[in-house]
Formats: structure tokens, sequence, C-alpha cells
């Protein structure tokens, strides 16, 4: 109990979210009734990279985003869960999600803050059930210190675990890529990439919009149905027009947050451009009117749309230690939990 | 049950909030919610029941949310915290402030207003501890009817119904208008505690407006057209009683 005493007076520090210049201001203020402040982000990030949250405390938010690779599972069409579980769809990049209103690839989720019941309580993600969940963070000084110190006397509550998650996640921001310094003036592009920032704008754009890279609409881009008979968009709204629509994906750091798509099942960047230019199901009566004759691109634009692509990698962002683990103590060690 | 019943106390608690800011002329009404299928105080798990299609079943749980509740004749909310979630398996007392007067009638909304649907995480009856948000498709759970039926095709013959949906198109949140018998009224004064009753009869569940047959539809867990063929069952299920 030494532990509740210790930093009990600090009053939370108020945090801003910086919007990146020239960045249209979010729909709607994440934070309006989350205030964001140091406490509840450190908060957040200690829940996202602990795996006792899970079921058998293996398997963290980060087990399956990953900072390094824009916080995707690395390499994998499709991620592990505990039990031996797979998820059926690729793991998103947690990226600039303040400006993003529904979550997941069919916008099943409605607020950041509520998306962590999805994976906290699905069998083959982290498979636990929240009482469980909240019984393991009650146990732990730590814990109970943290969520004083970000939320003051209002104790462990689910509520605060899910602000405080909102609170990290709701905080990366990825804006300082070549793209970005090249916007603000501080450096050119080369030849390549000016080439293909032009073939990006005039056949990418009007899905992929700057300077998110989405415009967060929900469409079909003409991939086939898969093995798991996802129909996405539809199975939230009923609505057979929605058949195939996924949510378009923000594209940065997409060099390395292959493999591509929702289901995981294009592998290079070159294949998804193979795939705009005669991969496209035009056969499909949902697909976006836009793809219907297919994108035409020699060879030499494809390379010069993928360089183009390269310059949305942001490494301050990749390698920030603010998004990273930090030192993080040996769990076991530390606490005893079960 | 001893749990069951705790947190249902828990959860209509912050009432007393509200006693302590209404104005002291205010008279008091509690109104209290009870539960019955085939004439009797439902009981769970152990007795069985019938429905009007003569299917046999069993009660597991059976939970849901109201909340803005009014009396006809006074424009406003007469609570500030709009939502209380009923468990049938527990005591479920509201107690309330208003003005003294004649009342004919009480509303309430069976289910959560769209906007508390897409309001992020909360706290108290809407805490997703309560076990009435779906997690993998965001929105609450208006109400939860779960058992097991000899009727009933689905794993283990269970009735897994969870009826809810705030987006337009799948919205079942209703609005349920109780009225006292003929010339009688709710009569609010401050010299005592007026109880009513709202009494939940579960047999108009399966037929009231649809028919509701578990053989067809032992199992209802999303938003959508099916939803919307139970919830027209709603407003028949509740009637209310002043308690003399
Ligand atoms: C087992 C792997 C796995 C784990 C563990 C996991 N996620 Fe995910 N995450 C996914 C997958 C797969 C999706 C896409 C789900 C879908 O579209 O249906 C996703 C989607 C998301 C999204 C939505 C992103 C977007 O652009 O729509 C957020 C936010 C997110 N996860 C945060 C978290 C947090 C916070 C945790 C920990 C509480 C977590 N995830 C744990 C695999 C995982
Ligand atoms: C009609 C809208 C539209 C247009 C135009 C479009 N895309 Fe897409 N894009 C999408 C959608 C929707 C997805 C997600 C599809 C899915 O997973 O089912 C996607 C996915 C992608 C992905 C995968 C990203 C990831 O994280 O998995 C890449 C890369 C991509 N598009 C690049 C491009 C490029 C390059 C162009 C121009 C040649 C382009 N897109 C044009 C809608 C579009």
């Amino acid at each position: 109990m030494q532990s509740l005493t210790r930093n009990e007076q600090d009053q939370p520090e108020p945090l801003k979210l910086e919007i990146p210049m020239g960045w249209p201001k979010p729909e709607k203020n994440l934070f309006e009734k989350n205030q964001l402040t140091e406490q509840g982000f450190q908060l957040g990030k200690k829940l996202f990279y602990d795996a006792r949250l899970s079921k058998n405390g293996e398997i963290s938010c980060a087990s399956c985003h990953q900072q390094f690779a824009g916080f995707v599972t690395f390499d994998h069409d499709l991620s592990h869960g505990v039990n031996d579980g797979f998820t059926t769809r690729n793991a998103p990049a947690l990226v600039n999600l303040a400006w993003m209103q529904e979550m997941h690839w069919d916008g099943a989720i409605n607020h950041l803050e509520v998306q962590p019941l999805a994976p906290l309580t699905a069998p083959n993600e982290m498979g636990e059930n929240l009482d469980s969940v909240m019984l393991k963070l009650k146990k732990d000084p730590e814990y109970r210190r943290m969520f004083k110190n970000a939320f003051g006397n209002a104790g462990i509550s689910s509520q605060g675990m899910l602000k405080a998650l909102a609170q990290f996640t709701g905080s990366l921001i990825s804006a300082n890529s070549k793209y970005d310094k090249m916007m603000r003036g501080e450096l050119p592009f080369t030849e390549y990439e000016k080439r293909g920032y032009a073939l990006f704008k005039a056949n990418c754009s009007g899905c992929h919009r700057e300077p998110l890279f989405t415009d967060n609409s929900f469409r079909n881009n003409g991939l086939p149905l898969n093995r798991f008979k996802d129909i996405g968009r539809q199975q939230i709204s009923n609505n057979p027009d929605d058949s195939l629509k996924f949510k378009v994906p923000g594209l940065r750091n997409v060099q390395l947050t292959y493999p591509y798509m929702h289901d995981g099942s294009i592998y290079s960047l070159f294949q998804v451009i193979d795939h705009y230019r005669n991969g496209i199901h035009t056969e499909q009566a949902t697909l976006d009117s836009s793809l219907r004759n297919r994108i035409s691109m020699s060879n030499k634009e494809k390379n010069d749309l993928v360089y183009f692509l390269y310059t949305l990698t942001d490494s301050s962002f990749l390698k920030n230690p603010r998004f990273g683990p930090g030192e993080l103590k040996p769990a076991k060690a530390e606490h005893h939990l079960p | 049950m001893s749990l069951l019943l705790m947190k249902a106390m828990v959860l209509i608690m912050p009432c007393s909030l509200l006693d302590q800011v209404a104005m002291a002329q205010d008279g008091e009404l509690q109104i209290s919610f009870t539960h019955s299928a085939n004439g009797e105080p439902i009981v769970f798990r152990d007795s069985t029941y019938q429905n009007a299609f003569g299917e046999n079943y069993n009660i597991y749980k059976l939970k849901y949310y109201i909340g803005q509740i009014k009396v006809e004749g006074l424009d406003q909310p007469i609570n500030a915290l709009p939502y209380y979630l009923i468990n049938a398996a527990g005591t479920n007392e509201i107690n309330l402030k208003l003005p003294p007067g004649k009342y004919k009638g009480i509303s309430f909304l069976l289910g959560i207003d769209s906007v508390s649907n897409c309001s992020g995480a909360q706290s108290g009856a809407l805490d997703a501890l309560n076990d009435m948000f779906w997690t993998w498709n965001s929105g609450y759970v208006f109400f939860k009817l779960e058992g097991r039926s000899s009727s009933s095709s689905a794993d283990l013959q269970r009735i897994e119904h969870h009826i809810g949906g705030y987006k337009a198109g799948n919205n079942v949140a209703r609005i349920i208008r109780l009225h006292v018998d003929g010339d009688s009224s709710v009569e609010i004064s401050n010299q005592k505690i007026t109880r009513l009753t709202i009494s939940l009869n579960l047999d108009r569940y399966w037929d009231a407006v649809n028919p509701i047959r578990i053989a067809e539809i032992p199992v209802c867990m999303q938003p959508g057209l099916l939803a919307q063929k139970m919830a027209a069952n709603f407003e028949a299920l509740f009637t209310l009683n002043v308690v003399p």
C-alpha cells in the first residue's frame, strides 16, 4: 500500500493533441470528454504493452500492433491470438486515429474508447472477460497508483482503462515523413518521387485523400470474396449495397505495413499496383465506379508510384520512444498476478 | 442471486444524489419493477414456462435498459441521470422526486438513445462491465433474454435474444407509455411516498404484435430486421399499477 501515497498529490498534467500543420481538424474532438493528460497517456501505454490483459498472459495489444511496423503485425497476413487462435482480418496500422470516426475494416466500432473491448474479449485475440481484467488491474499496486494519478479517486474502472487506452492510441500521429517534409518545404522530392506523386494524385487520391491518405469511406476496390466469406461493411449495415466494402486504409508507413488489404492477401506494393492495373474483379456489382476501367499504368510508372509511397515512411514515428514500450519492468518478477 | 441483487441496487443508487438536490416541497415517487411469466413471478433456471405457441422454455437472464422517464403532464424528464439497467433477477426500485399533482401516466424509453450509443466508454448503468454492450459491433443491447428451450435448434438448446440497434433504420429503442386505469390517476403529494409498480408480462413477448417462435428465432444477436420485428412486441409487455 506504500505506493499509493507516493505521488498522490500530483495533478494530472493536461496535454494538447497537436494538429500537424496543414491538416484538417478532426471531425470530432476525441478528447472532449476524456481530457488528454500525461498520466492518462502513460497509463494507456502501459496497458497497451501489458500481456496480462489477455487470458493466458501472453498477448498484448502490442503483440499484434508493433511500433516498428507502423503498429501492424509485421509480415503477417493474419495475427495470432490466445490458444493458437488467428484473427480473420489483417491488423491495420494504428495511426492518426483521432481523425477516424469508425474503426475496424468494416467500421463496426463507433468510438475509439470502446474499440479495446473487441480484442480483449474475442476468443481468437486476447480471450478475456472484462471482470477478470478489472480484477487483475486492481490487484496491482502500480496500476492502482497510475489510475489514481490519471483519474483521481475514481479508482480502477473499465471506463478509466478504456479512456486511457484511447489516450495512447489516439495520440499516435505520424506526420513527419519525407512527404510531410516536402510539403513543408524542408526537403525536395527526387524526380522519381515527383512523378510518382503526380501519378498518385491522378489515380489514387480520390480515395486515399491527403494528408491522411484516406477519406475514411468504405469502398470495394475489387478484391475477391475471401475464404472467410468476409462481406465487410454489409455485415454491419445489413445493406447489400455495402457488400465487399472495406475502409479505405490510410497509407502512412505503407512501406512497412505489408501484407496488405483487409485479409493481408497482397504481399507487396508492386502487387498492390498490379491489382489496380489488372486484378480488379470488374464483375462485382458494388465495385467502386472509379475503378470500373481499372487503372492503366506502365511498369516504369509503377516503379515511380512505389517510390512515392516510400516517402510516407516516418522513421521518427516508428522509432519514437514515447510510443514504444520503454523500460517495462518484467511483469512476473514485480507483481504476483494470475 | 445476491450478487445480481447488489449490482441492480448499485446501478439504481445514483438517484439518491438527485434526492438531495430536489426541491424540498417535491413529492416522492417510488417505482418498482416486477416480472412474470404464465402468471407467476419469474423464477430463473428452474421453472419451465410455456409461450403462446406451446413452446416450453426456462429463463436464465432477463435484463433491459430504461431511461428518459417522464410523467404525463410534466414536459421534462424528471431525472437527470437517464439510464437504469433493470435486471429481473434482482430488486429494481427507482426513486424520483416530482412536484405534487395528479398524473395520468408515465412513459420511458426502453433502450438507449443514439448519442449515448456512440459516446465512448461510460460508467454506471452504461458501463461495459454490465455485459450489455456489443464488443464487436459497437452499441448497447437494449433488451436481453437468455434461456433454454427444447424447441431451440441452437447449440445447447439456447435462447439468446439480444435486441438492440440505434442507427437510423435499425433503431429499436421504443417509448413505452403507460396509463393508470379509467378515472384514477397517480397522485403525488409531499405528505407520503407514492408507489407504482411497472409489471413486465413475458407472455406478451412472444406474440403481442409479431409471432416470435423459439423454433424459428432461437438467437438474435445483432441489429437489423429481426430485432425490429421483436421490438414491436415491447410496448405490450408492460402495465402500470398504483400500489394502494
Ligand atoms: C490478436 C491480434 C490483435 C490484438 C491482441 C489486438 N488487435 Fe487491434 N486489431 C487487430 C485486427 C485484426 C484488427 C482489425 C479488426 C477488424 O477490422 O475487424 C484490429 C483493429 C484495431 C483498431 C482499429 C484500427 C483501424 O484503423 O480501424 C484499433 C484502434 C486497435 N486494433 C487497437 C487495439 C488495442 C488497443 C488492443 C489491445 C487492447 C488491440 N488492438 C489488440 C488485431 C489485434
Ligand atoms: C476507389 C477507391 C480507391 C482507389 C481509387 C484506390 N484505392 Fe487503394 N484501397 C482502397 C480500399 C477500399 C482499400 C482496402 C481494400 C480492402 O482491404 O478490402 C485499399 C487498399 C490499398 C492498399 C493497402 C493498404 C493496407 O494498409 O493494407 C494500398 C497500398 C493501396 N490501396 C494503394 C492504392 C494506390 C497506390 C492507388 C492508386 C493506384 C489506390 N490505392 C487507389 C480504395 C481505393
